[in-house]
């Protein structure tokens, strides 16, 4: 089975159980759909970056308190600052699903999730092979958010790739991004050539989650 | 003056600032207007360099200042505006330059997205912007230039804050990507309707690419536009080097692109991103001597929504055929839609909204007239949430001058409007707010002698209304005439005359044409076969657009034969795609499987189990013939509905499941009130939820499926959006007086207005339970913010409604 299909059903809470052959169904349909709907794009900048003996990270001119993210970015000499989105036909789409059929709008929703990571996924991928030319080798993506890295992270990271303007991507006076189906975040590159830079939520703290692989 | 040189000779912009300021020292993320108050010297010499390199226009620093984006205590936003006008005028002072140069105010977006997608208001919009022109005027500007707008509807704020508030010139111009599109997703056609609708003095591209890449934006644009037309590329697509952002194309490759940009009937040229002194001076090296191309009127008709143009008539590259106009929305002879309007159910609304566009519609009209409610309130409303969902252009239909002027102001695009006559008054009334915020009008041929008999009276009319049009400077292409169809068992010659005054307007006058089609039959049996019939004939004569159901299956085969025949329809595509395989009048896949168990003795409860929508329906419909309503639901629905929602939480069934299953039971449901309703049963509704997504937050899906379910077992649920600000949510429980209230955060930042909602409710309405969810909350999180529930997933939640109304787990 495609990941992208396995992740949609894994962000729709069956666990490890197998989802039936109607919601199979739908779920690529949802896939189809998304295919003509989404716009996805994406923007990076890399700097330099330092990490200083009192916990903070330097990048650019940003700087981060964050223990999660310095441990994820430990040894790492550049950063990548990354942005993506679907584009907003794909909220208008889950609305109008909301509207007439909610089982579809919550398999387009966890759908959108599942297609915005793969293309994510892609695009570093993309970055990581340039990098290696100069001998860098990417860590997973770490988004604002994610355990002690302060969701609010997201503004100077917005300005800084500006967002808006570059992809059409602006957060509420809330920190929600506008598209909703979009991503921000910071991914390391470090000398040492690791395991696989695309890792997703194995690497989160909360072991707990009821949607962790 | 400056509109009397705009088009008739070449006139030069500035090339980029922002580039230019981070090669001395602009960090990344720095704002640049602050510049403007530190390094005062630095700004005006880029704009002296800029003079001197031969720009005729030159742009103020203050692309991002306005007060939704701009933020620095050290800079109130009023000084860097006028220090930044101040800048330009002293440049060019100091340069000595011996020809008039223009002090541009640069005006960029906010940075935010409009709501519905996002959750800046329209006025805020208009309101930021308006301050920055203000005091851009104040200072001296001579000219507005509003650039790199990415969504129509910001640009819309931009254009009317500028127009209603100075007398300067405006300029505008959009960003496009390689697929000609905005990022919003407006196409070219869309924004070229949308900026002559609201009258700019010239249009155009800006950023986003290089000239070359720019090429095919152009030429759209300059087939559609009727004026001057900005370009303004970037210095090639943007390169990453060390961590810095550069641009390729070199000023004399820019140059000779730039001269191929002006062959190819650009007026005003410039550079934006990556673009410095040397590439403007040798694009106006290169293009000595040219002249711009003439600026010619173009003659299409054309509406717009926010990401979709529809032409009516002939466009260059195809004839359209006929465009279909959905009648649905409109409360006239509904006895739902009333109910729909005064129960301010804008879901029903859009439901007919959302069905028109899946059955085939081009343009849906709205209209929401009815004695007793605020229309100009809920016109406003109602287009603005339609346009959240259906990307067709609207045609907004009123007799109320207020309804209509509020609907065309806040409408994303350029709007069809229903409608002027041939009445003075409705003129007089009409064409102020068509010339004003744009929009193609439909003039219905009466006047105040009545609807004249024959075709001579109607074409004459429709002259008048032409002519006075003309008077506004608003154009033929902007009119489309109603024939207006008489109904032909009152009046026997009403579909002969109806039919040559279509055929005359097209080939005398020479304008578009609309009919309400289904008038013809008033007052005959089996209106659908004269209703067709007539439909085909219209066509045959002309008819533009025709306004009709297009759920009605006659209508739409006439529509989808007429083009075959008439090969408008290339190859028969769109004939065979709807026709081949499909039984007439399917809609698109739906998720309720195969509807044919009914018949083979599935019960409701197993229907409603497996989640089949349809067959429920049938079954339901079936089951009514023996059973009363309310044993229905006790006995079948309410069971199966437990027996789903226990296996959802023993995780035996899962989300999709149990909402198909939800979904099946809200269509037994439908059928049940229909019946209730009409042998005036009534079924006890269990009590009234509030619920909402707090405000900052714009995830509503959660939220969504606890109404749905909450839904099911019978309460009444008043659903106010995402996005909803404390006092509302209070206000709304109060009027109500509902006991039970529910809030959906999804993010740590957006807790913080679930905590202030839940702190505002203890205080004035302290009887009203609340009930929290979302993705970051816990118990333990929704205690400290003091809910008194917390709902880990929907299935809790109606539990817990249940609870607090009194009712027996």
């Amino acid at each position: 089975m495609e990941r992208r299909i396995k992740e949609a059903i894994r962000y729709l809470g069956y666990g490890r159980n197998a989802a039936d052959d109607r919601t199979l169904a739908l779920i690529e349909d949802a896939f189809a759909e998304l295919e003509r709907t989404a716009a996805p794009k994406s923007v990076c900048r890399i700097f330099d970056m330092a990490q200083t003996e009192d916990g903070r990270i330097i990048i650019g001119n940003m700087e981060i308190r964050s223990t999660s993210l310095e441990r994820n970015l430990k040894g790492c000499k550049k950063a990548v600052l990354f942005g993506a989105t679907l584009g907003a036909g794909v909220d208008m789409l889950i609305r109008r699903a909301s509207l007439t059929d909610m089982a579809k709008a919550v398999i387009l929703q966890s759908c959108a999730a599942a297609f915005l990571e793969e293309y994510c996924d892609e695009e570093q991928l993309k970055i990581g092979r340039e990098l290696e030319v100069q001998k860098l080798y990417l860590r997973p993506r770490f988004s604002p958010g994610y355990g002690d890295f302060d969701i609010r992270y997201q503004e100077p990271l917005m300005r800084i790739l500006d967002c808006a303007k570059t992809i059409g991507l602006t957060m509420t006076d809330g920190c929600v991004m506008t598209p909703t189906k979009s991503v921000t975040a910071l991914i390391g590159a470090s000398p040492v050539k690791e395991r696989c830079p695309i890792q997703g939520c194995e690497a989160c703290g909360k072991r707990d989650c009821e949607y962790r692989r | 003056m400056l509109r009397d040189r705009l088009g008739k000779e070449l006139l030069y912009f500035d090339g980029g600032m922002g580039t230019q300021l981070q090669e001395r020292g602009l960090a990344p993320g720095e704002l640049p207007e602050t510049w403007n108050v530190e390094h005062p010297e630095v700004i005006r010499e880029t704009h002296r360099r800029y003079i001197e390199a031969g720009s005729d226009i030159v742009l103020t620093n203050t692309f991002g200042a306005n007060a939704l984006k701009f933020h620095d205590e050290r800079c109130p936003l009023e000084e860097i505006i006028r220090t930044a006008v101040g800048h330009v005028k002293a440049a060019v002072r100091e340069s000595g330059a011996d020809r008039r140069i223009y002090t541009a105010l640069d005006v960029g977006p906010t940075g935010k997205l409009l709501k519905p997608m996002g959750d800046l208001d329209f006025e805020t919009a208009y309101e930021a912007f308006r301050e920055v022109m203000v005091i851009g005027e104040q200072a001296g500007a001579d000219l507005i230039h509003i650039e790199t707008m990415s969504d129509t509807y910001e640009l819309k704020a931009a254009v009317l804050a500028a127009k209603e508030n100075t007398s300067l010139p405006v300029f505008a111009t959009a960003i496009f990507d390689e697929r000609r599109k905005l990022l919003t997703g407006a196409d070219v056609p869309s924004v070229v309707a949308l900026l002559e609708g609201l009258r700019v003095d010239a249009l155009g591209i800006n950023c986003g690419m290089g000239p070359e890449q720019m090429f095919p934006v152009l030429e759209e644009m300059l087939r559609y536009s009727s004026l001057p037309v900005i370009v303004k590329p970037n210095a090639g697509l943007p390169q990453q080097r060390e961590g810095r952002t550069y641009y390729d194309v070199a000023p004399e490759k820019f140059a000779y692109l730039m001269k191929q940009i002006t062959e190819m009937g650009a007026s005003v040229i410039g550079g934006c991103c990556g673009t410095a002194p040397e590439h403007i001076r040798a694009m106006r090296d290169a293009c000595k001597g040219l002249r711009p191309l003439p600026v010619t009127e173009k003659e299409y008709t054309v509406v717009s929504s926010y990401g979709k143009s529809v032409f009516l008539g002939n466009r260059p590259e195809q004839n359209s055929g006929s465009r279909i106009i959905g009648e649905r929305i409109n409360p006239t002879g509904k006895k739902r839609f009333k109910q729909a309007l005064k129960e301010h159910d804008l879901d029903y609304i859009l439901r007919e909204a959302i069905t028109q566009q899946d059955n085939g519609a081009h343009i849906l009209d709205v209209n929401v007239g009815l004695p007793d409610i605020d229309e100009p309130a809920l016109m406003e409303e109602a287009v603005q949430e339609i346009q959240s969902v259906v990307n067709l252009p609207l045609q907004i239909d009123t007799v109320d001058t207020e309804a209509m002027e509020r609907a065309l102001r806040i409408y994303n695009g350029k709007a069809m409007v229903n409608s002027v006559s041939g009445k003075q008054e409705s003129m007089d009334r009409v064409f102020p707010l068509i010339r004003k915020y744009g929009g193609v009008v439909i003039g219905l041929t009466l006047d105040e002698e009545g609807i004249p008999a024959d075709a001579d009276g109607r074409v004459r009319i429709a002259e008048k209304i032409i002519g006075e049009a003309k008077k506004y400077g608003i154009g033929k292409k902007d009119i489309v005439i109603d024939a207006l169809a008489m109904t032909i068992s009152s009046e026997p010659e009403g579909a002969t005359v109806t039919l040559e005054t279509l055929r005359r307007l097209r080939d005398e006058v020479k304008v578009n044409t609309v009919l309400g089609v289904s008038n013809i039959s008033f007052g005959l049996p089996s209106r659908p076969v004269i209703n067709s019939a007539f439909y085909t004939m219209a066509m045959m004569n002309g008819l533009s657009a025709g306004i009709i159901n297009p759920s009605s299956e006659d209508m739409m085969k006439a529509w989808y034969a007429y083009h075959a025949l008439m090969n408008l329809d290339s190859n028969c595509e769109r004939y065979i795609g709807r026709y081949s395989s499909a039984p007439a009048g399917t809609a698109e896949a739906s998720s309720s499987g195969p509807g044919t168990a009914g018949a083979q003795g599935m019960g409701l409860g197993a229907a409603i189990e497996k989640g089949l929508k349809e067959d429920a329906h049938t079954i339901t419909v079936q089951l009514t013939e023996e059973k009363a309503p309310l044993d229905i639901i006790n006995e079948d629905l309410i069971p199966a509905l437990n027996r789903v929602g226990d296996g959802f939480e023993k995780g035996t069934v899962f989300l999709p499941q149990l909402l198909m299953s939800a979904e099946a039971a809200k269509s037994a449901f439908a059928v049940l009130k229909e019946k209730m309703d009409k042998s005036g049963e009534i079924q006890e509704k269990i009590g009234t939820v509030v619920i909402a997504t707090v405000k900052g937050d714009i995830h509503d899906i959660g939220k969504n499926i606890v109404k749905v379910l909450l839904e099911n077992y019978s309460f009444d649920v008043i659903d106010l959006g995402k996005d909803v600000p404390p006092e509302k949510i209070v206000d709304t429980v109060l009027e109500k007086q509902a006991p039970l209230a529910g809030l959906s955060a999804l993010m740590t930042t957006t807790v913080v207005s679930m905590e202030e909602t839940i702190r505002q409710l203890r205080e004035k309405a302290p009887g009203c339970r609340v009930m929290v969810g979302g993705a970051v909350l816990n118990q333990e999180y929704a205690d400290m913010i003091g809910a008194d529930f917390y709902g880990k997933d929907a299935m809790q939640s109606v539990h817990y409604a249940r609870k607090v109304f009194g009712i027996g787990e």
